[in-house]
């Protein structure tokens, strides 16, 4: 996701400004000295050359030994967020340590804080630390994008006790922070009441057979009048409804669009110059969204690959991209953080082939959900080939999508939202459950 | 705000100053092998003082920065009112009108005191006067630089004045010891500077969010960053120290000339450029003319060179003595009570000869009537003056007529004091000749009867007097090469003459010297008060020997044929024919004086250049200045392309690169009088430029919505969305190349000149640097 910076961190020592001037001075004045012969200045000559020069090899020789340490309060943060760096220097040698700069090393597209001073450091206390062989630097750090960010390490910039010579040197490592997508909350009780629960009510029933028998509860305002349980009524005397669904194992599937094999070379090209192509990230923010409601709901979430339905949207995502609900809100939306936009080269799958090959059974059809940012009609077959074992299928295009894919995949009964902008998500989603079969009424 | 213009605290600035302070007192100790005693080195450090710590006053009182160097030239001159304003001011420190003559007056003097001091100086009024203005206004200097500006490393500029300067002046320059103090208290400056910025950043912290917040330690022991900056700068200093005394000395004073041949700042100041010059004059000029009894025709004593090392006549360089006034000069060294004297008054005016030695005759009881400081020197009794010249004075000189006879003379003691073994000092090496005949003359027995024959073989018929003998031979000068040559063509003049006596008598154990003055004129027909007027022009200037008798002192002789007069004593046979001491009367006809039409004595002036390599050397110095003018008038221009070249640089480093852009496109338009953008917004400024006629060309209209959009986009779009690559700056730079193309199509030709040489756009920057400061600080 990011670019990380060329850091210009030089081993060799460079004379500030003041060094470098006095230098410059010290040979013109070595010039007109013995130009005139004038022995006397000759000596000042030498000290504006001399000076420098020694203070660069002060400030190579004189290595500081410190230890960093760093910590980011929260260490995962949503996009737009702050997070606060926390780093402890410690002076690990037996003397001051005086005379420095520090600046955090911060990744491309991040506002780091400026160069500032860095206190001097007393001798390290081996016992009785009273705390003086320790600075605490803090700053606030906005993490406007999604990603995973390396933060660090810290350079210090040594100065000689003249401000002669400085050199920048690297001390501690980065670490990273996981920047989350944001996440839109969504309307909980559409996507439990509508037309989700009532596949999830079906998927019960089925495997399930023997349900009544499962214990009740007393009926709570807002349980849907067809969750009565009206043997348990009847026998007990009082509203009870079925509780046995709210230990269900339901699986809801989200496929996101990540090779965007759909673009052009030409947009390709200009894309990489960008940060971050709009379009993607808005998918992914969809996905991030619903997940997450999902999650919340007690689904078991599997988010995939749209150009490979069997392949996690990160190599390497656990449980092939599938995610359950204590810790798995947390992992999705690290896994989402760390995908990264793809290269040039788009690739395909045999996975759509397979799933093809393998179609669910009607009975068993969990909920799907596609993101779409700029699929190709590849994509759109793969879609296609899926939709028999979803149900409810709902495609969110961003303004990506190519009308050919959305008239493929519309024919094969997905239903398509269009978002265009992330205030939209929420919108879009109540759409889906009040007016199920209605186009938007803002389609272009 | 710029970091370096955080604000200090008072205890901060008190120690930047203070510090300063130091370094500017030790750098003017540089001055100490100048100036005698120890007083003018108080003086200075008073006034630097008073005008460093009335800054940091100003300061502490939140007077605004740019104010604060005009007030402190107020301090100044209160303090030089109080130090030299004497009765002019009001209130001891109030300066009226008249203050300001007098200072005049001091300045005037203390240009003539540096110009003809010698080394060590006598701190007179007008010398220490100069002093503290200097260091006033170098004080001045270093506390806008140290604390206005925040640069300390620049104040070595100011510091380095009094440094040079002995080195320009003495052979030796300033002494070590001075030079690696005034380095220290440098690094000093510089260690209180890092420190003092580094606390006042740390104490201003930052703004914004993204602000660190730092927590550091309670108590740092400081002890053992000192032993670092202690260290470092030992290690600086001695290798310095080395390096210096292990560099070889290159002189290449050829080409830019000697820089002992300048006025203002000659190493020891010397009368022989002025007398060498009068002398290649054709036409003569008057020097003086006095007024004396017919009996007085002496010869006027301007110098005397008693040093003899080989190749070239030089006196003795001693300080003046500030005890030795004119009103009372002593009796000459060796004169005894036996010998007649009498005294007689000769009045001097002085015309057009401008010397800081005064002609006086030797020997001399006392002036009267002089106007400055002048005093003897010890042993010669030559008059010279530490602040004034011989311009325009008027004066009595009462002198000691030494009258000596030849068996006086004869009967001098052989045994000579130690301390005129110096009057006797003779090269190690010399040409057999000048040995041969000083044996082959002074056979005889007594020192009195070897000097008469040693004159009396000079004036011989076998010698010419040549001006132009010498010169085409190529034995000009005074070395002893030259006597050889002398004696063996046996032409010259009188310097051959003189000097050639002064080595023979050495020889045969006659103390002498050389005496360079005027002979004793031409008298001229007219009289005042009964004594005759006698024109002395610059065609009489002379050189003559003059040998040391114990009990009599120095005796003046003259061995050049047909010039001066011959004192009676040294005629050959004077005394036992019972002569008449002064029997030969003056010379009173314009031929009978002897002079030759051109005199070329310069060849006691040491080297004096061929007039072809003057002529080569003024060349190149002329060529130097011309190329030091066209310096620093480029010195804008160059600043001003280098500005530009770090702003395209900066372009293409894509740090802020559209703002690089717009700022030079802004500069540009300043500096062709299109008006900057001070207070116009981007669009704003772009529109009015769009106006102009060149930007009718589509293509230059183009590259300025170009920056435009591009600068709005930097400015105010989000933070790091502006970031673009390669290609991106490359248009920066193209665009901005038509914009300054079409801008510069449409001025007139002084316009682009003007920008080119004199760019407005730095003006105003350093206004707004100043103006900033102003706000900053208040």
């Amino acid at each position: 996701m990011f670019r990380p910076r060329p850091v210009r961190v030089s081993a060799w020592p460079r004379l500030t400004r003041r060094g470098g001037s006095l230098m410059i001075v010290g040979v013109l004045l070595l010039a007109v000295s013995l130009w005139f012969d004038l022995r006397d200045v000759v000596l000042l000559a030498f000290v504006g050359i001399a000076t420098p020069l020694a203070a660069a090899v002060f400030v190579v020789v004189r290595n500081p030994r410190l230890a960093v340490t760093r910590g980011f309060a929260p260490a995962v943060v949503a996009a737009g967020g702050w997070t606060r760096v926390a780093i402890v220097v410690k002076n690990r040698a037996r003397r001051t340590f005086d005379g420095a700069h520090w600046r955090d090393t911060v990744p491309e597209g991040l506002m780091g804080p400026a160069e500032s001073i860095l206190p001097a450091i007393g001798p390290y206390e081996g016992v009785l630390p009273s705390g003086d062989d320790t600075v605490r630097l803090e700053y606030r750090l906005r993490m406007p994008r999604r990603g995973v960010y390396s933060i660090g390490p810290l350079r210090i910039g040594v100065a000689d006790p003249f401000g002669l010579a400085r050199i920048d040197r690297e001390v501690g490592t980065g670490h990273e922070v996981v920047v989350t997508p944001r996440v839109t909350p969504l309307d909980a009780a559409l996507g439990s009441a509508a037309s989700i629960d009532g596949v999830v009510h079906g998927l019960r029933r089925r495997t399930h057979p023997n349900s009544d028998e499962l214990i009740a509860r007393e009926y709570r305002y807002g349980d849907p009048l067809r969750r009565v349980n009206w043997a348990a009524t009847a026998r007990r005397g009082e509203l009870m409804v079925r509780e046995e669904e709210q230990r269900g194992d339901p699986e809801a599937r989200i496929l996101l669009d990540t090779t965007l094999s759909g673009r052009s070379e030409a947009s390709l090209r200009r894309d990489d110059d960008e940060g971050a192509h709009f379009g993607f990230e808005l998918g992914i923010e969809i996905a991030a969204s619903i997940g997450m409601h999902l999650l919340e709901r007690g689904f078991r979430v599997r988010c995939t690959q749209v150009a490979d339905p069997e392949r996690g949207v990160i190599p390497g995502a656990a449980f092939g991209g599938a995610y359950r609900t204590p810790g798995g809100d947390r992992m999705l939306l690290e896994d989402l953080a760390r995908l990264d936009r793809p290269g040039r080269a788009a690739w395909h799958g045999t996975g759509a082939a397979q799933s093809d090959a393998h179609p669910r059974a009607r009975e068993a059809r969990s909920p799907g959900f596609a993101v779409l940012v700029d699929p190709d009609e590849q994509d759109a077959r793969a879609l296609v080939a899926l939709r028999p074992s979803f149900e409810p299928a709902v495609a969110f295009a961003t303004d990506g999508v190519s009308r050919l894919v959305l008239d493929l995949i519309e024919d094969a009964d997905w239903r398509v939202v269009r978002v265009r902008r992330p205030a939209e998500i929420g919108e879009a989603w109540s759409g889906i459950a009040t007016t199920p079969r209605e186009r938007p009424a803002h389609a272009p | 705000m710029r970091p370096d213009l955080m604000p200090l605290s008072r205890a901060q600035r008190l120690a930047l100053t203070a510090t300063s302070f130091l370094f500017l007192v030790i750098a003017t100790m540089a001055l100490g092998p100048l100036i005698a005693g120890s007083g003018w080195w108080w003086l200075c450090a008073f006034i630097a003082a008073g005008t460093l710590f009335s800054g940091f006053g100003l300061r502490s009182i939140r007077t605004p920065p740019s104010l604060v160097p005009v007030l402190e030239l107020v301090v100044l001159l209160l303090l030089l009112t109080l130090l030299f304003g004497g009765g002019t001011s009001v209130a001891l420190i109030v300066p009226t009108a008249e203050t300001f003559e007098t200072f005049g007056e001091l300045m005037a003097g203390a240009q003539r005191t540096i110009e003809q001091q010698s080394v060590p100086a006598i701190p007179v009024p007008p010398l220490t006067f100069a002093l503290a203005v200097g260091i006033g206004l170098l004080a001045v200097v270093v506390d806008i630089l140290v604390q206005t500006a925040r640069m300390p490393a620049l104040a070595a500029a100011p510091a380095l004045v009094p440094i040079l300067i002995p080195g320009f002046i003495i052979e030796a320059g300033a002494e070590l010891p001075t030079l690696v103090l005034t380095a220290a208290a440098y690094l000093l400056l510089l260690r209180v500077d890092v420190r003092v910025r580094r606390r006042a950043r740390l104490a201003a912290g930052e703004e914004g969010d993204q602000a660190a917040t730092v927590i550091a330690p309670k108590r740092v022991p400081i002890v053992s960053t000192l032993g670092a900056s202690l260290g470092l700068a030992a290690v600086g200093l001695l290798a310095a120290s080395v390096l210096a005394a292990s560099t070889p000395s290159v002189s290449t004073s050829l080409l830019l000339g000697s820089p002992s041949q300048g006025t203002l700042f000659a190493r020891g100041v010397s009368p022989f450029i002025d007398l060498g010059r009068d002398l290649r004059r054709p036409e003569p000029l008057p020097a003086f003319h006095y007024l004396a009894r017919d009996g007085d025709r002496p010869y006027f004593t301007l110098l005397t060179l008693d040093r003899f090392e080989g190749e070239v006549w030089s006196p003795t360089q001693t300080a003046v003595d500030g005890d030795n006034t004119v009103d009372q000069m002593p009796r000459p060294d060796g004169l005894s009570s036996a010998v007649e004297t009498s005294q007689h008054p000769i009045d001097v005016v002085v015309d057009e000869v401008r010397t800081t030695w005064l002609p006086v005759p030797y020997p001399t009881a006392r002036i009267e009537g002089l106007e400055g400081s002048w005093f003897w020197d010890d042993g010669a009794l030559t008059v010279r003056s530490v602040d004034t010249n011989t311009g325009g004075q008027s004066y009595r000189v009462t002198r000691l007529d030494v009258e000596p006879t030849p068996q006086q003379l004869r009967n001098a003691d052989r045994d000579l004091d130690d301390e005129l073994a110096s009057f006797l000092a003779l090269p190690e090496e010399m040409p057999a000749i000048i040995a041969e005949t000083a044996v082959a003359l002074t056979a005889s027995a007594s020192p009195y009867d070897a000097a008469v024959a040693i004159q009396a073989y000079l004036r011989g018929a076998e010698f010419d007097y040549s001006t132009e003998a010498p010169v085409e031979d190529g034995y000009d000068g005074g070395g002893f090469d030259v006597i050889a040559r002398f004696l063996e063509t046996k032409a010259g003049y009188c310097v051959h003459f003189a000097s050639t006596m002064a080595v023979l008598a050495r020889e045969s154990g006659i103390p002498s010297r050389i005496s360079i003055g005027y002979t004793q004129g031409s008298p001229t027909d007219q009289r005042v008060d009964g004594v005759q007027r006698i024109e002395v022009d610059s065609h009489d200037l002379h050189a003559w020997p003059e040998l040391y008798f114990e009990g009599v002192g120095w005796v003046p002789f003259e061995p050049t044929p047909g010039r001066g007069t011959v004192p009676g004593y040294s005629r050959p046979g004077a005394g036992e024919e019972g002569a008449p001491p002064l029997a030969s009367a003056p010379p009173t006809g314009p031929g009978s004086t002897g002079r030759p039409d051109v005199d070329p004595d310069g060849g006691l002036a040491g080297q004096v250049a061929d007039p072809v390599a003057t002529a080569t050397q003024l060349w190149i110095r002329s060529g130097v200045v011309a190329l030091a003018v066209a310096v620093l008038l480029l010195l804008p221009a160059l600043f001003r392309l280098s500005q530009r070249r770090a702003r395209i640089r900066r372009i293409r480093r894509d740090e802020r690169p559209a703002d690089a852009a717009w700022d030079e496109l802004a500069a540009t338009a300043l500096d062709l009088g299109a008006g900057g953008n001070g207070g116009e917004t981007p669009r704003e400024f772009a529109a009015r430029l769009a106006e102009r006629e060149a930007f009718d060309d589509a293509r230059a209209r183009a590259a300025i919505v170009r920056l435009r959009d591009a600068v709005e986009r930097e400015r105010y779009g989000p933070a790091g969305g502006g970031t673009a690559g390669a290609a991106a700056s490359g248009s920066l730079v193209d665009d901005l190349a038509t914009a300054r193309a079409a801008l510069l199509a449409d001025a007139v030709g002084a316009e682009r000149a003007r920008a080119l040489l004199m760019p407005h756009s730095l003006v105003d920057g350093v206004r707004r640097v100043l103006g900033g400061r102003a706000r900053a600080g208040a």
